[in-house]
């Protein structure tokens, strides 16, 4: 195809801002994901030589170790499913309650955007939203620092 | 200099592969996006930090099956192969497990920035549930990758981590069984949350990424508040 020929595309809109208001993907926006992607993984290779993962001895399915921990991030719902039986007693109702409460949870989330519909994104005007948010978020820290010391 | 209008060697070679492949309005109009100058903003990078951390986990994970086997008599000794016998085979593995958490915090942290931003309301309901099965695949990754070492850890924590679905009404034995392969966490488990892990997760994390890049791409970052 000779230069006459070519055809430019037409200018890809923003469904929602004006031309002025946005900058080019490439290499205007990608440059800083580029960045910030090195920074981390500047700081994952550092982890990864100075604190480097171990191992254990060998699994043995006859000998149950004391202190059985899970990842950081499965703490707070290890710890979770300890709450409702000292709450309410050890029992069936218990067990459902430290199974159920997590998964009507992950529910909620994937259902979120269907549930909040105002329009009002900025958080000065979601104040009851962000302390809830806040109180949750605070939850599963106390919960998952709890689990990692009990 | 024999001609001023002659294009530069990068542009030539442009035009070859124009001139059979006829990519440069496709790749024109994907490289020249329009983002709003809004999200050029540190924690707007965070959906792509994780899927940096991805991709490396991608790499290092295919460099460590390589060496790892998936049988109990052989995971701890191939686990002990790779960071003792294998060249920087420890770092690999360091960062394998490193990036694994990393990427979870991340992607948490992604979440909580769509949250804050009121980003996932209309149009981008869709986007968040895709998010959302993001999340839970990623969680998955960790749980399943957890037991491959079979050392004492491995095993005891996804013993006690399977345990939690045993408590499912009705159909927890079920759950557990079809988790496990069998009563106790052994052979049959190991082979299975390798496969899930090596094979199933990564397929679908490709889907999800997929529909969540699609999604973004055809709505455009949010903007200003
Ligand atoms: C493996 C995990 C994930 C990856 C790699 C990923 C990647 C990305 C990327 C690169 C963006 C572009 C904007 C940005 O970087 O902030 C984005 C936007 C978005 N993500 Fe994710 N994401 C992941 C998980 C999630 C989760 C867990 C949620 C929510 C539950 C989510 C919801 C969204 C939404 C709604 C957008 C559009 C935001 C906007 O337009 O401002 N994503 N994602």
């Amino acid at each position: 195809m000779s230069e006459a020929e070519y055809k430019r595309p037409e200018p890809y809109q923003h469904p929602e801002y004006p031309e002025e208001d946005t900058i080019p993907f490439f290499p205007n926006y990608i440059i800083l994901e580029v960045i910030t992607s090195y920074i981390v993984l500047a700081l994952l290779v550092v982890l990864a030589s100075l604190l480097p993962t171990g191992l254990e001895e060998q699994a043995d399915p006859f000998s149950t170790p004391a202190h059985i921990k899970p990842e950081w991030y499965f703490l707070w719902i290890y710890q979770f499913i300890k709450v409702p039986p000292l709450l309410i007693g050890p029992g069936l109702l218990a067990e459902l309650a430290g199974i159920l409460i997590p998964a009507i949870g992950i529910v909620l989330l994937i259902i979120l955007p269907f549930l909040d519909r105002k329009p009002q994104r900025h958080p000065r005007n979601r104040k009851l939203a962000m302390v809830i948010t806040g109180l949750i978020l605070a939850g599963f820290v106390a919960l998952s620092i709890w689990g990692w010391y009990s | 200099m024999e001609t001023t209008s002659r294009p530069n060697w990068w542009t030539r070679v442009g035009d070859w592969f124009d001139e059979r492949l006829n990519v440069r309005g496709p790749l024109e109009v994907f490289l020249r996006k329009p983002v709003p100058k809004h999200a050029i903003r540190w924690y707007f990078c965070l959906g792509g930090i994780t899927f940096s951390l991805f991709l490396i986990q991608g790499v290092t994970g295919i460099l460590l099956s390589l060496y790892y086997k998936p049988t109990p008599e052989q995971a701890y000794d191939s686990i002990l192969f790779i960071m003792n016998n294998v060249r920087f085979g420890w770092l690999i593995r360091s960062i394998h497990s490193w990036s694994a958490s990393l990427m979870i915090a991340t992607c948490v942290a992604h979440m909580l920035r769509v949250y804050i931003t009121g980003s996932y309301k209309k149009p981008r309901e869709l986007n968040w549930v895709a998010g959302v099965f993001l999340l839970l695949l990623t969680l998955a990754f960790g749980f399943t990758g957890y037991l491959l070492p079979w050392d004492q850890k491995a095993l005891w924590g996804s013993t006690v981590g399977s345990e939690i679905l045993g408590v499912v009404p009705l159909i927890g034995e079920y759950l557990l069984g079809l988790l496990r392969g069998a009563a106790e966490i052994s052979a049959l488990t190991l082979t299975r949350f390798y496969g899930i892990h090596m094979l199933a997760l990564p397929v679908l994390a490709f889907i999800f990424l997929a529909i969540h890049f699609v999604i973004i791409r055809r709505q455009g970052i949010s903007g200003p508040l």
